[in-house]
């Protein structure tokens, strides 16, 4: 393993200007005339270091700048000023290059074909990602069998389910084995059995792949099953970035519990809950407030009280 | 419809309107290319007349005149529901304007009155420009500019029901971007904007009077010129009123198909 | 695998896709001619009853008009697609496209439509025809020139598309710009502007460059240069006009992608 970051980002900012407009009939001439803007600090100097390997879930409220960071990751945007470096290339000079390393799925919108069946689309990544045809083949057996696929191959993927369009869009993403995978919000709006397979595809592609993944999510329970690791974002700061044992214990007070077992009862096994002593059927027990409302509480202390 | 209905609708009618003039840049530029395709016509008849006073009979002052006031109602009176309805209904968004107290009908009635009103007030704001640079004029007489009145009212209702009927086939296929655009370029044809509908050949206008489209332009204009008059307007009238029941019926049958066949897309 | 097969690869997922929506196609196609032959109709029926405008009788300007429908009719078919960049950049699609390691312009080519087919074929039916009944110089150096024409035809127009499909990423709308300017290009671009006036004239060929599309080339193969208003040097070199401004406005799509600002969250 490497001992420097696969993705390197400094102080990043990026500004969005929007003209000004005014509103009636007079405000809208003086739009049209004037050079007045808005100007949105969407990031406002974010700094960290991934290494390769890592799963990072990446949590903001909604404007808090996770978006933007992700794109300026993926070389959508170019960022006003800092350094991002992704596997030693700067993403929106070297696109194409950088292109090469990265999957990336937006669970708000699908990346594949729409009108097309869903073979279609891997055909077409095929081309783009210079797979020739054994390395191609291999690939997507081993993805379409991870993924459950083989049934859907042929459907138009406008007439897939969500959950379904996301293994799709999840399997397009690593088909030609990308060094980092982002994704954007992959389990919203699918249903539970789904999100679960979601995720253990997730962590298996981190574990047996060394696949650096970058996991934005509004779903704590994704961080929770996922990521060791979690980096907060509001209005483009980092308010936290680090372990999540570490943001347990230092915003998490325990609050002691007493409790009486039924006889014969192993040891209690529940998230947030330590054991410290057993008599008999008594035990005592220190609970955890659940990762949601730890980061809630972050939230709440750094914008007063407008949770 | 009781009073509180009727509220419901000015208030669609007048959101469609400002929704409408909001869209200031767009509607600057719809203006500028309005006004070039008058200019392009009005020069290239000018051209062909090449100093004769008069063609057919018809003076080219009196042409040029004519070719404006048909390229505006070329423009505004179109039927905006078919371009506004089929999006609704692929995205599924129709499923909130049927849940509503109004009926569709109603409710479609209600924006193309609105939409259209927004158009027409920036029209009359700009005829005194028409009116200045002479290629506009008045009315042949007080009794052709108010038959005119009713009989562009009359223009306005077919074309509702037009938009109406194309926009509702969205229930059936999924496609339908192509339709406005030809109807916009069969209608330009049989408005006679460019080519009035005098000075084609024969078999050209027998094939248009059959057709609805001369009850958007040409019929109108006719009168305001004074070319139809007396019992010739009041005629040209009568056809347009024929259109009128013949759409309105034709509306109200795809509408009571369109509801059989409800299927919601999207989601 | 090179970035010509990933091209063609994309085009034809584009055009298998566009098929499914078979109505859609007849559709268009029915569009793409009705649209060209309204106009065409237009010009028949003045000069079946006024022999000549301007000077030029209704063959010459069929020539003028079949250079201008081919030119166009390619524009549409090859750079089509960059009508619809403005949608998509305000839908927020085309961040998809910046993820790919393909440049953006391919996947924009790549967005077939079927409407193209229309105009190009309406094209090519008039040119031909007006082939035959005009009088124009066809040696193998005229026909010669003759391709090139239509390839500046159809660049000048791509120009501004392109141009304005540049100018969308930073949220312009610039629909209703294009919709300008292609309603001064399907008037204005079918007949001799000789007809219109000195003034007209200039503001068509150095305002928009509407002259150097189709006028100039038929003047030069019809030979007509002295008629014009602009040395007859200018008329010759009417073909590089399209790539210049083709290129120029391939310089603006490159300065704009940086200032892409994308949409939502």
């Amino acid at each position: 393993m490497t001992a420097s970051p696969i993705i390197r980002v400094r102080d990043l900012v990026k500004e969005f200007r929007t003209p000004r407009r005014a509103p009636g009939v007079s405000g809208a001439l003086r739009t049209l005339f004037t050079r007045e803007q808005n100007v949105v600090r969407a990031v406002d100097g974010i700094s960290f270091d991934i290494a390769q390997g890592e799963l990072v879930g990446y949590l903001g409220r909604n404007g808090a700048g996770k978006s933007t960071t992700i794109k300026m990751l993926t070389g959508i945007l170019v960022p006003t000023s800092g350094e991002v470096v992704v596997s030693g290339r700067v993403p929106w000079r070297a696109r194409e290059r950088n292109a090469l390393d990265i999957g990336v799925v937006f669970g708000q919108r699908s990346y594949l074909w729409w009108d097309l069946p869903l073979i279609d689309s891997f055909e077409l990544i095929r081309r783009m990602y210079r797979m020739d045809a054994a390395t191609y083949r291999r690939e997507l057996d081993r993805v379409v069998e991870l993924l459950e696929l083989d049934e859907l191959l042929g459907t138009p993927v406008r007439q897939l389910s969500l959950g379904q369009r996301m293994r799709g869009d999840l399997a397009a993403a690593i088909v030609y084995r990308p060094r980092v995978l982002y994704l954007d919000e992959p389990t919203v709006g699918v249903d539970v059995l789904a999100k679960e397979r979601i995720r253990a595809f997730i962590a298996e592609t981190n574990r047996s792949e060394g696949t650096t993944v970058v996991l934005t999510t509004h779903d704590l329970r994704d961080v929770e099953r996922l990521c060791r690791r979690l980096i907060l974002i509001e209005r483009g700061t980092v308010l936290f970035d680090g372990r999540i044992d570490e943001l347990r214990s230092r915003y998490a007070v325990g609050r002691q519990m007493v409790v009486d077992v039924v006889e014969g009862q192993g040891a209690l096994d529940l998230p947030g809950v330590d054991e410290v002593r057993r008599e008999g059927s008594r035990v005592w027990l220190t609970v955890y407030p659940d990762l949601e409302e730890i980061v809630r509480r972050i939230f709440v202390e750094h914008t007063g009280s407008r949770a | 419809m009781s009073a509180a209905l009727f509220s419901t609708a000015w208030q669609m009618a007048r959101l469609e309107m400002q929704t409408f003039l909001s869209w200031r840049l767009n509607l600057g530029l719809q203006v500028l290319g309005m006004l070039a395709r008058v200019y392009f016509v009005s020069a290239v008849w000018t051209a062909v007349y090449a100093g004769r006073a008069e063609v057919d009979g018809v003076p080219l002052e009196t042409l040029i005149a004519y070719l404006t006031l048909a390229n505006i109602h070329v423009w505004v009176i179109y039927p905006q529901t078919l371009d506004v309805l089929p999006p609704r209904i692929r995205s599924g968004a129709i499923a909130l304007d049927l849940a509503r107290p109004i009926g569709l009908l109603p409710q479609l009635v209600a924006r193309s009155v609105g939409g259209i009103a927004g158009l027409t007030a920036i029209v009359i704001g700009l005829l005194p420009i028409a009116f200045l640079v002479g290629s506009l004029r008045w009315p042949a007489s007080a009794e052709a500019g108010a038959l005119y009145l009713v009989s562009v009212v009359l223009a306005y209702a077919i074309t509702l029901a037009i938009g109406i009927v194309l926009g509702l086939i969205a229930f059936w296929t999924l496609e339908t971007n192509g339709i406005g655009l030809l109807y916009y370029f069969v209608n330009l044809f049989f408005a006679g904007a460019l080519v009035p509908l005098w000075a084609m050949p024969d078999w050209v206008q027998k094939i248009a009077e059959l057709l609805p489209f001369q009850t958007q332009a040409y019929l109108p204009i006719s009168i305001y010129f004074g070319r139809l008059a007396g019992t010739e307007a009041l005629r040209a009238l009568g056809i347009q009123a024929v259109w009128l029941a013949l759409m309105w019926s034709l509306a109200v049958l795809v509408w009571r198909r369109a509801i059989h066949r409800v299927v919601v897309q999207g989601g | 695998m090179t970035l010509a097969s990933v091209a063609w690869a994309l085009f034809l997922a584009n055009v298998r896709a566009t098929l499914q929506y078979r109505l859609n196609v007849v559709i268009w196609f029915v569009v793409g001619i009705a649209f060209q032959l309204t106009s065409f109709f237009f010009l028949w029926a003045l000069l079946a009853r006024f022999r000549a405008v301007g000077g030029w009788t209704l063959e010459e300007i069929a020539f003028l008009y079949g250079i201008r429908l081919v030119g166009h009719g390619l524009t549409v078919f090859v750079f089509g697609g960059f009508q619809i960049v403005e949608w998509n950049v305000r839908e927020g699609y085309f961040d998809r496209y910046l993820t790919w390691p393909v440049p953006p312009v391919l996947t924009v080519l790549t967005w077939w439509r079927p409407s193209s087919a229309g105009d190009l074929f309406g094209g090519l039916v008039l040119l031909a025809a007006a082939i035959r009944i005009a009088p124009v110089d066809l040696s193998p150096i005229g026909a010669l020139y003759l391709v090139l024409a239509i390839a500046g035809a159809a660049l000048v127009e791509a120009a501004f598309r392109f141009a304005f499909a540049a100018l969308s990423f930073r949220f312009l709308r610039t629909s209703g710009l294009m919709f300008f300017v292609d309603t001064v290009f399907n008037t204005f671009g079918n007949l001799p502007l000789r007809i219109f006036g000195l003034g007209a004239e200039a503001a068509l060929t150095f305002a928009i460059p509407v002259a150097f599309i189709a006028y100039f080339p038929a003047s030069v193969l019809l030979g007509r240069t002295s008629e014009l208003a602009v040395p007859p040097a200018i008329a010759y070199g009417a073909p590089l006009a399209g790539a210049v401004l083709f290129g120029l406005a391939y310089l603006l799509w490159r300065h704009e992608l940086p200032r892409y600002q994308s949409s939502g969250s």
